[in-house]
């Protein structure tokens, strides 16, 4: 027959005197007339034979229940306490309100002036050079690194400005 | 030390910062721009038949000589500063035939315009910022040349 775990807990149970008086007769008798329960009874009686120089006796130095009762308190003051929310003043709950809406405020006004800025007209538009008198051209040099535009007019040399200009 | 909570602390003096940078920028009272304009004659020749014209100082005698021209000496015939109230206008008369008018168009640019004979020659409107300098030039008879000098000085 092969024994199912309960019958083998049953079995170590009977061995050490645990049983009630009606499943201890069960038990002997499944020994009486089984081999394998006979066999794992030996075995268990044999281990618990082996064991049994091994196991100091320990004595407690007070009761059951106030050894138990003391680790219980140890265990007690060992587990943190349940986290409460701190208490946050108005004026804090005022600055966690005021702090984003802040920030926020400043990028809208920063991109509202920029808006602004680069809306007015002739900000963003690129140099423009309008020659107004009809005999003459314009080219432009830009020296970026001294800061310099030179513009050349093709104004002609012997107009009376030319010549006037500088004399 | 350890200072504490600087994430939380640290986003609101930002804010409080770039608040009043922008409105600083903005509260800024306006300047005014100032120029300095000379009406110089480019020649080869060593010195100016008149005795009034001197040679140019060194600092714009270097930015003349970092521009594409190809003459030697630069006199200066005449020199004006001058005063661009903000988002004014301001006209300058550098010799008979010569005027300059410059009026502010946003603070940072600038309206050019040049006058020859009483009438228009050209009109420009062009970045100006302090330090930078627009010339203007063209050919005089007898291989000479004619340049307008403006700097921003403010």
């Amino acid at each position: 027959m092969i024994m199912t775990s309960e019958q083998q807990l049953k079995l170590q149970a009977f061995l050490d005197g645990e049983l009630p008086e009606k499943e201890a007769r069960d038990a002997a008798a499944l020994v009486a007339r089984d081999a394998e329960a006979a066999d794992l009874v030996a075995e268990l009686r044999n281990t618990r034979r082996a064991l049994a120089g091994f196991e100091p006796g320990l004595k407690v130095p007070e009761s059951r229940e106030c050894y138990w009762s003391r680790i219980e308190r140890l265990i007690q003051r060992l587990e943190p306490a349940p986290a409460t929310a701190p208490s946050v003043s108005f004026f804090g709950r005022l600055r966690r309100f005021l702090v984003p809406t802040g920030a926020v405020a400043a990028l809208v006004i920063v991109a509202a002036v920029a808006v602004l800025e680069l809306g007015r007209p002739g900000v963003l538009a690129r140099p423009e050079t309008e020659m107004t008198s009809p005999d003459s051209a314009a080219f432009t040099y830009q020296d970026d690194a001294n800061g310099t535009t030179l513009v050349w007019l093709s104004y002609p040399a012997e107009s009376g400005f030319a010549e006037k200009a500088v004399h | 030390m350890r200072f504490k909570k600087p994430l939380s602390v640290c986003p609101g003096w930002l804010a409080a910062l770039c608040f009043l940078m922008t409105f600083t920028g903005i509260a800024a009272p306006a300047k005014d721009l100032k120029f300095q304009a000379l009406l110089v004659w480019a020649t080869d020749a060593e010195k100016s038949p008149d005795h009034n014209h001197k040679p140019v100082d060194a600092e714009v005698l270097k930015k003349l000589r970092e521009l594409p021209l190809r003459w030697k000496n630069y006199f200066e015939v005449r020199r004006e500063h001058f005063i661009v109230p903000r988002g004014g206008a301001e006209k300058v008369t550098l010799s008979d035939k010569c005027k300059i008018g410059v009026t502010d168009v946003d603070g940072r640019h600038v309206e050019v315009s040049l006058i020859g004979k009483g009438e228009p020659v050209l009109k420009r409107i062009q970045p100006l910022s302090r330090g930078e300098t627009l010339v203007l030039g063209g050919n005089a008879p007898d291989s000479t040349g004619w340049l307008v000098v403006l700097k921003r000085v403010e």
